[in-house]
Parts: C-alpha cells; structure tokens; sequence
C-alpha cells in the first residue's frame, strides 16, 4: 500500500470530525467558548510554538519522563535479573510487586513527597517505580515462560550457564522486554502528565491546568492535543524498535 | 561411542505417589550401529533418551559411555520431536549451533551449515527463521545441526513422527545417505515399524509402561539401502514378529494391572 493511502485510510474520520467541528462552531452551533474551533486551536499552538512556551513544556515533561523511564527500566532490570536468579527472593518480593501494582500510583505522589519532599526527585521517583513494576512483572513472566526444551538443547551441546544465559533466556524474553517498554513508557508518560498537573510550574500537565483554572480554553484544547500527540508517537517507535531488534517475532505473522 | 545402560530406572511424581517410566530397563548399544527402539507411546522412549543423553538422572542404573576408535568428541546429542529450533535464530545459525559451542569461527561455520543445508533440500532457507519453515524445513535443520557436530552418539526421538507421509519418506532416504556415509552410532526410537526397519541394524521392541526391552530383532539388510525397502519374505516375517511383539507387550502390560 502506498503510504498516501495508508494514511487515507486512518486519518479520513479524524479529519471528517475536524471539518465537521470546524463549522459547527463557526456556524455559533457550538459557542466557540467551550468548544473553540480547530482553526483557533491550531492558531494558539503555532503562537505557543512560536513563543517557545510550547518547546518548553514539551521539553519539561519528556526529560522527566526520560528520567523516570530509565530509572524505572535500570532498577526494574536489576530487580528483575535477581528474582529470576532467586526462586526463594521471587516469592518473597512478589506480594510486595502485586500491592504496589493494585495501588493507584497518583495516590502516592503526597506519600512519596512527604519523603523525598516537594521537588522533582519526588515526581521522577513515582514515574520511575511504575516503570520499574511494569518491567518487574512482564521479565520475571517471560523468564519462567521460558521452555525447558530450549534450555535441555543448548545444554545438550555443551553449552556453559553463562552460554545458556546469553542465548536462550535472553533472547527468549526479549519479544517480552520490548512489551515492558513500550508499556512502561505509556505508563510512565501518563503519570508525568498527571502529576504536573497536581505539582508542578512546568511540562504539559501544568499547561493543561493553568490554562482550565484560567479559563483559557483555546490553550486548553492545544496542551491536551500535545499529551495525545505524545502517546501518538511512543507506540510506533517502539515497533520500529522491535522490528529490528526481535525480527523473529514478526516472522511468526 | 556405544552405549551400556543397565538397570535403569526412572519414575516421575503423579498425583497418587509416582509413575514408573522406567523400570530396569537393560541393553546394550554398539559402536557404528542404528539401533531402533519400538514401542506404544507412554512406554517411557522419551525418558529413555533423555537419561542416555544425560539431560535427566536416573533413580538407579547406569548408562555407561564406552568410548569407539574413531570418535571425534564424546558428545551424545539428541533431536527431538519438536521445539527443536531456537525461534530466535535463522535455520543457519541454528543449524551451526553445535559448532558455535565448539568454537568453530562464524565464516567457516556458516558455510559448513550452509553446505549440509543444501545437502538436505534447504538451499537458499538460511536465513529463514523457524516460524518461516515447515515441519520437515525444520527437522531438517535440526539433523544437520547433529550431524554437523559430529557426535559420537546421535539419538533421535520420534524425529519424523509430525510430518506427513511424502515429507517422512524423503527426509527418511535424506538420513539414511548422511548416515550410511560414516556410521556413528545412533539410537532411534519410533513407533512406526516400517520405519524402524528401512533404518535399522537392530530392533528392540519396548513394552507398555514402564519400559521394558520384551524382543530383540536383527534387520537382514544390506546397506546402502534404498529409500523403499524392497520387502522380501524375510523383511515380511521380521514386520510380522514385531507387530506381534508389540501386541504382546501391550497385552502383558494389562494382564500386570489386572493382577
């Protein structure tokens, strides 16, 4: 499929609704108040973009989410190598994974700034640890889905623990890595966003908020366009990603 | 390399105490020998073959590795019915697995795969991933990787069994060639008796579970073989006694619940 169709067939809808909100709120169908047209909207994103504001926020929230991610991802890894060396520690950290997990994390932002206090190591430590339970949970899965047929095989041909490790386990529970960062990412950027907009003078969430407590709808409309646009992205990136990383996995389609 | 396995005996838990899979179990293997193992299924083949490969310790009994004159390594080496292949590596890299645990350098490996590969009717599947491949690609892939490594005992369980009837013939003619080149020892286990026959020296036929050896035939067969038996009176005769071994074996199995 040639990609100006394959973009036609997705985005035909997205823009029908566009063209149809457009009108509708020219007409004064919809009051332009509550719902201001695109046109508007697109207008107030190009002066924030222009302004740098834009640039700002955007770089605010991904730098946080970047921080959290990757100490979310490093501890969650480390924690995840030691469960899987460890039967006795698995059982042992798994009821303390599963509470964390059933806890909503936004309800412990004021637990975790009564401890870390209110500043950004507080907002990176939360995005960090609903990375790193995602991570925990989807590696330790994939390590004990591992098939003891392709383990007894590599040891069948003399291979070492340490061989056995690097060639079977890990690339057995890569397809799932990938899982765990692309959702951990999803993850990890909603929660960014969330928290800016409970504590915080900058990124996407607190565009978001400052703009409802001031009624600036048109600005409203855009920072919450961004927050959408940013999930947009994380998800095919990700699959480029894999497509070269796991290409086995896209053979067994 | 052959093989002395005596009194083996191997048991797995269950529900109501444990099953026996094996039960002093006896034999003997010989140097440069296709040695087949007959039986139903549940006879305990798979279990056996992973005790003579090592991967499994028996409760008690040993299998005693008496090393051949020409044996390269010391290695025994097992295919097995499935989950044969990495799914993470290409039929090529699989197939040159045992060399890359030798420590044979990639661009020597690769065209040494690359040649059995072809040799077995996978020319131009190299870099195809299991995924890609059919049953018989795949079994393919896994005798060359065995072969390639050159083992001093190959065992084989139920290797064909998946695959349909043409396929099964082809890769069957496809073993005897690679085989009937430079006899090393092999034990095969299958419970298709024309099969046994087509590829065997000898043939041991395996009681319902826990096995145990009940017949021992001789195939009376030159080699090289042909891939389509010729089935002469003797060949009928020795298909004849082992049908009737395995139906023995089965019978004596139900009389022993009974009791």
């Amino acid at each position: 499929m040639s990609p100006g169709r394959f973009l036609a067939a997705r985005l035909w809808l997205l823009a029908l609704l566009l063209v149809g909100w457009q009108i509708l709120a020219a007409r004064r169908i919809l009051d332009p108040l509550f719902f201001p047209p695109p046109s508007k909207v697109g207008a107030t994103l190009a002066a924030m973009l222009a302004s740098g504001e834009l640039g700002r926020s955007l770089w605010a929230t991904l730098s946080r989410t970047g921080l959290g991610l990757l100490a979310g991802v490093v501890l969650g890894g480390l924690v995840s190598v030691v469960i899987c060396v460890s039967p006795a520690l698995r059982t042992a950290v798994q009821p303390l994974v599963s509470v964390l997990y059933s806890t909503p994390r936004l309800t412990m932002l004021p637990m975790v700034m009564l401890i870390f206090g209110v500043n950004e190591g507080s907002r990176v430590a939360l995005v960090a640890l609903s990375a790193g339970l995602v991570v925990v949970i989807q590696i330790a899965d994939a390590f004990r889905a591992v098939s003891r047929d392709y383990v007894d095989l590599a040891a069948n041909y003399g291979a070492s623990r340490a061989v056995i490790v690097r060639k079977v386990y890990l690339p057995a529970c890569l397809p799932q890595i990938f899982t765990a960062l692309r959702l951990s990412t999803g993850r990890a950027l909603v929660l960014t966003i969330s928290i800016e907009m409970m504590s915080s003078n900058d990124g996407i969430g607190s565009m978001i908020w400052s703009s409802w407590q001031t009624f600036a709808t048109e600005k409203l409309y855009a920072s919450v366009m961004m927050a959408g646009f940013l999930g947009l992205v994380t998800g095919p990136l990700f699959h480029v990603l894999e497509r070269h990383f796991v290409p086995w996995r896209s053979a067994q389609a | 390399m052959r093989l002395r396995c005596s009194q083996l005996q191997v048991a797995f838990p269950s529900s109501n105490g444990s099953v026996p899979a094996l039960r002093g179990l006896t034999f003997d293997s010989h140097d440069g020998e296709f040695l087949t193992f007959v039986g139903p299924s549940g006879c305990g083949k798979t279990t056996l073959l992973r005790v003579m490969a090592g991967l499994l310790n028996p409760a008690a009994g040993e299998v005693e590795r008496i090393p051949g004159p020409d044996d390269g390594n010391h290695s025994i080496l097992l295919v097995s019915q499935e989950h044969n292949l990495f799914p993470w590596m290409t039929a090529s890299a699989n197939a040159a697995f045992g060399l890359e645990m030798q420590g044979v350098p990639r661009r020597e490996r690769e065209e040494r795969a690359r040649a059995i590969l072809e040799k077995l009717g996978c020319a131009g599947k190299e870099r195809a991933y299991p995924a890609q491949l059919s049953m018989g690609m795949k079994q393919r892939v896994a005798v060359a990787r065995c072969f390639l490594s050159d083992p001093a005992v190959m065992l084989m369980d139920e290797p064909f069994a998946a695959l349909d009837c043409q396929t099964r013939m082809v890769l069957q003619r496809e073993l005897l060639e690679l085989w009937e080149q430079d006899r090393k020892s092999v034990v095969f286990v299958t419970h298709d008796v024309d099969e046994a026959i087509l590829l065997s020296d000898r043939i041991l036929v395996l009681s319902e579970g826990p096995g145990r050896v009940v017949a021992e035939y001789e195939v009376p067969a030159s080699r090289p073989r042909q891939a389509l038996l010729e089935m002469n009176g003797e060949l009928w005769e020795l298909k004849r006694n082992i049908l009737e071994s395995l139906r023995l074996a089965a019978g004596t199995a139900r009389f022993a619940c009974a009791r």
